[in-house]
């Protein structure tokens, strides 16, 4: 019975003395933490946890940048097993790197298999995910880069984009995609495949160039240039040679 | 009965700091008056300066190691404008302008705390390392 006592009593006294209070946020390391104060950085090494009330970290190592004093973070490396979580720009993601510029509150995520998933939207990449939460633009390049949203699925090596936010969802307002090979966007029922594809949401259209094929139902279509409105699901392909355009009514049977 | 059972164990974890505390006070006393003896410097004060701001060190105690060294035993105490450092143990080196411990520290500046089992501080207090399982909380 004692025994059991003194060890609740240890346990407590721990948990006492390290635990966080609400607005305060906590950083442990294994192996130590680097402070620079001309530099105005600090490195911490090995295991980083970072927890406060609306963000988790956690990686190998961490270097922070500081203005006033080290609680006035600016910007932030975090390299190695990233995995992160803010409950504030609902958004989390994982990365070999991340680096976060917190007053332009920008986001970038790199390596392999990144991550970057927010309520509405889900960006993967091999290469790295970059987004402006102030502005709404964002960035995916490299290989096995894809976006994905209630409405759309995009794959290409270069996805750039803004997204809005309207009533409560994130809406994109344009895209651009470009793949040196092809890119691929799929909108509701219709596959589509160019070198580059751009979307305009004022126009509603989505314009198509080089290489294009779109595929509906059992319809694959293939030509130079097309466009397809969002509005009322028409499309248009044309090619720069007249006899190029080429449509296969595929049967069921 | 689990309102009970908090308050007890409220209870026992205040008389187990009130006792812990009793106690290290008696040792750290009876520490004092046994080694004050040994101390070739009682209350010894240093300073780190560099171009920007000035570190205050102070101990209760301080032995020297060789011509440049000390060892500062005993609430050591480094002091900036903007943060401090508390330590047992640590030693200094008057020439270089460095200090290393490799007990725990607790650094405190503006809003940040941070715990380590110990610190190395180069180049004129620019750079401080902190060693083993470090803890910061930022306010």
């Amino acid at each position: 019975m004692k025994l059991i006592i003194k060890i609740l009593i240890v346990f407590l006294i721990s948990i006492t003395l390290n635990a966080r209070e609400i607005g305060e946020t906590e950083i442990t390391t294994e192996d130590g933490i680097e402070v620079f104060q001309n530099e105005k950085f600090y490195l911490l090494k090995q295991n980083v946890k970072i927890v406060s009330d609306n963000f988790t970290l956690s990686a190998d190592e961490v270097k922070i940048n500081f203005d006033k004093s080290l609680y006035d973070i600016t910007e932030l490396d975090a390299n190695g097993n990233v995995d992160f979580k803010s409950n504030e720009f609902e958004i989390s993601g994982n990365g070999n790197f991340l680096n976060f510029k917190v007053k332009i509150e920008k986001i970038k995520v790199e390596g392999e298999r990144s991550q970057l998933i927010t309520n509405d939207i889900k960006m993967f990449s091999d290469g790295f995910i970059e987004v402006s939460n102030l502005n709404g633009d964002f960035l995916l390049k490299g290989i096995n880069s894809k976006l994905v949203n209630e409405n759309i699925i995009v794959k290409a090596e270069t996805i750039n984009g803004n997204f809005s936010e309207n009533a409560n969802e994130k809406e994109i307002t344009y895209l651009e995609v470009i793949d040196k090979n092809i890119s691929y966007v799929k909108n509701n029922d219709t596959e589509m495949y160019a070198k580059k594809i751009n979307f305009d949401n004022d126009t509603s259209i989505i314009e198509l160039i080089d290489d294009v094929i779109i595929i509906r139902n059992e319809e694959k279509i293939t030509g130079d240039y097309g466009t397809l409105d969002t509005r009322n699901n028409s499309y248009k392909i044309k090619s720069n040679n007249q006899n190029k355009v080429k449509v296969i009514i595929q049967s069921n049977e | 009965m689990f309102g009970v059972i908090i308050i007890f164990l409220f209870v026992i974890i205040i008389f187990y700091k009130q006792i812990n505390l009793t106690y290290n006070n008696n040792v750290i006393i009876e520490k004092t008056i046994n080694s004050s003896s040994t101390a070739d410097i009682s209350e010894p004060k240093f300073a780190i300066n560099n171009e920007s701001k000035k570190i205050y060190i102070t101990a209760s105690q301080g032995n020297f190691i060789s011509k440049d060294e000390v060892l500062l035993n005993k609430n050591v105490k480094f002091k900036s404008s903007d943060f401090s450092i508390e330590t047992e143990k640590v030693i200094f080196n008057r020439d270089k302008q460095t200090a290393k411990s490799k007990t725990k520290s607790m650094f405190k500046s503006k809003n940040a705390t941070i715990t380590s089992d110990g610190f190395n501080i180069h180049d004129k207090g620019n750079k401080i390392i902190f060693y083993g399982n470090s803890y910061l909380i930022l306010k």
